[in-house]
């Protein structure tokens, strides 16, 4: 047998460790990261609301397709603050008749706050909307940087605010309404919903591999987060946990388009065809009538609303 | 060559098989199985068993030479035309080596509808064939559980339970012990000797030598240069040292006894069973001959 190399040998003890100047700690960017996962696990599915009754859980899922897209649309269409932000919180009705637990309805609308505070923020300033200042950011005081003219001063606007939030609602409200959609529905039954109300069998099939997909790659994302944590003993410095997460990134996605293949391959197996079928298909009833026809008078009188007001 | 005599249920001849811009993983395989055969296809680790499945399942296709079942050639095109492709997709089943990819619907019920509902079958039917494998494989208290919340011995039961529900003729079996704890091994293997009981045609990839006995009546050893290098009973398999020495399925390395220390080739997990005289093969050595490494 080849000897143990000394320094793997029982008793050994390494030399004192070279001084590490103290880094701030990285514990709140992973238990941030921790938490990102959670809620991503969360949104892409939770057997917990599988289980629940409620309004709209025994709808047919073409039903709740066509309510959700009419909806969806009404909502697009909104420009008054106050009818968006009716529309919000008919979404959040229908989420709580639904019966959706209230933790994923603030996780969803957490996110949506999150990525549009993030994408309309500059939007909000002169520089983007015009209009009388709200609020000064910033006194660049004038001058020049290289061909650009800077302005005197930076600041939000009331019309730069009323475009963030218009976006804001919008976006929620269309965010929860898939909620709604997805947390009453299996995604087989929306899948057969699509395919049943004449999208494309291609379309349904990237729909359906997405949906099996993002299960794998979050659970390669777990398992890869664990085995980083088990290797950690201290704090690395910023860069070199950026030069992880960037690894871990690609790492991810090797891992995850090979796991991907054999899911392919197994579904192939056993004679998949690209058709999504389910065992017990819904039937179209009186509920169901009913929650097409209440969809399209709420989305005619919230436009209706939104026009009379502007 | 077939094992038994019966009817010819895959001939593969002079199949040779590589992954894009990748060396070849398989080169000039030739074999049949008849109908009702128990085979076991043995080699280390990339030797190209479970690729070899593959192309048996028609999930791969060779690159040169064919794949036959039942003396159709297996192709794309033979596999998406009716009644071929759905009779060939419920007559063979393929239990995978890593069950979280075979196991990709929400609910065990799920799992197992997907192969009968995709051949079309009466929801009645399905059904009836889902509580008949559930019960079967005693697995009925995990009908609405998440595959993925299950024990890597469920996970097992679940996946072939998803291939029995239609009541396959030839099942492929990938490393299916792989992982299992000693119970599930045992049930696992229990469950396969019936239903080879029932005519069932097993063809099983392992690197497991102690599994042979138990999963095969007859075994094809793939060599590590991906060729076909033995076709014989688990026991002329398993007598033939040189050759499973050759293709790394057993090593050699020294261990000592006491002051004794001595090395012949062997395959185990834990521990094994042999005499200490001058066997052939084995080389004795006293402690105070050898070098110890200094601690």
């Amino acid at each position: 047998m080849t000897p143990l190399p000394e320094w793997l040998r029982p008793g050994f003890a390494p030399g004192a460790a070279a001084p590490r100047r103290r880094r701030g700690s990285l514990r709140p960017l992973r238990r941030a990261l921790a938490a990102l996962e959670a809620v991503l696990s969360m949104l892409v599915s939770d057997s917990r609301d599988d289980r629940r009754t409620g309004l709209l859980r025994n709808a047919d899922p073409r039903a709740k397709l066509l309510a959700g897209v009419v909806l969806i649309v009404a909502a697009t269409l909104l420009h008054g603050l106050a009818t968006l932000g009716l529309c919000l919180a008919l979404a959040v009705g229908l989420a709580a008749a639904g019966r959706v637990r209230p933790v994923r309805i603030a996780a969803v609308l957490g996110a949506s706050l999150a990525l549009t505070t993030l994408v309309m923020a500059p939007a909000t300033l002169d520089v983007v909307t015009p209009g009388a200042p709200v609020l000064t950011v910033a006194r660049p005081g004038g001058g020049s940087l290289g061909p650009f003219r800077l302005p005197a001063t930076v600041a939000v606007t009331g019309a730069g605010l009323a475009v963030a939030a218009r976006m804001l609602l919008r976006t929620s409200a269309c965010v929860t309404l898939a909620l709604v959609l997805a947390a009453t529905s299996r995604p087989q039954e929306l899948l057969t919903g699509l395919r049943a109300l004449g999208v494309p069998q291609a379309f349904v099939m990237v729909l359906t591999m997405t949906e099996r997909y993002l299960a794998v790659l979050l659970r390669a994302a777990q398992e890869l987060h664990l085995a980083r944590l088990a290797r950690s003993i201290g704090g690395i410095g910023v860069r070199r946990e950026e030069a992880w997460a960037a690894a871990g990134i690609g790492a991810v996605f090797r891992r995850t388009r090979t796991l991907a293949d054999a899911v392919t391959l197994a579904m192939i197996a056993r004679g998949f065809t690209g058709e999504v079928r389910l065992l017990r298909p819904p039937r179209w009833r009186r509920l169901d009538w009913l929650v097409v026809t209440a969809a399209a008078l709420a989305a005619v009188a919230l436009v209706a609303a939104d026009r009379g007001l502007a | 060559m077939s094992g038994t005599g019966g009817e010819t249920v895959f001939a593969v001849a002079d199949a040779s098989f590589a992954y894009p811009a990748q060396t070849p993983c398989l080169e000039g395989v030739s074999f049949a199985v008849a109908r009702g055969e128990r085979l076991a296809l043995v080699g280390a680790n990339g030797s190209g068993k479970s690729t070899l499945l593959h192309l048996l399942d028609g999930l791969y296709f060779p690159a040169s030479g064919s794949v036959s079942y039942l003396g159709q050639p297996l192709s794309e095109a033979a596999l998406e035309a009716a009644p071929f492709g759905p009779r060939f997709r419920a007559d063979v089943g393929f239990l995978f080596q890593n069950s979280d990819a075979q196991l990709f619907c929400p609910t065990v019920e799920d799992e197992l509808a997907f192969g009968p509902l995709q051949m079309g079958w009466r929801q009645d039917e399905v059904e009836r064939r889902i509580a008949d494998t559930l019960t079967m494989l005693e697995i009925g208290k995990l009908r609405d559980r998440a595959p993925a919340s299950l024990s890597a011995g469920e996970k097992k039961r679940v996946a072939l339970a998803s291939l029995l529900v239609l009541a396959p003729s030839v099942l492929l079996l990938d490393e299916p012990t792989g992982g299992l704890d000693p119970r599930s091994q045992s049930l696992l293997l229990e469950i396969l000797d019936g239903l080879h009981g029932r005519g069932i045609t097993l063809i099983t990839a392992t690197h497991d030598l102690t599994l042979l006995p138990h999963l095969a009546d007859r075994v094809l050893v793939l060599s590590e240069e991906h060729r076909l290098v033995v076709d014989g009973t688990p026991e002329n398999v398993l007598a033939d040292t040189g050759v499973l020495l050759a293709v790394n399925l057993i090593h050699a390395h020294a261990h000592r006894h006491g002051r004794l220390v001595h090395s012949h080739p062997h395959q185990h997990v834990v521990a094994h069973e042999h005499a200490h005289d001058d066997e052939p093969g084995h080389g004795h050595d006293r402690l105070g001959d050898r070098k110890e490494p200094e601690r």
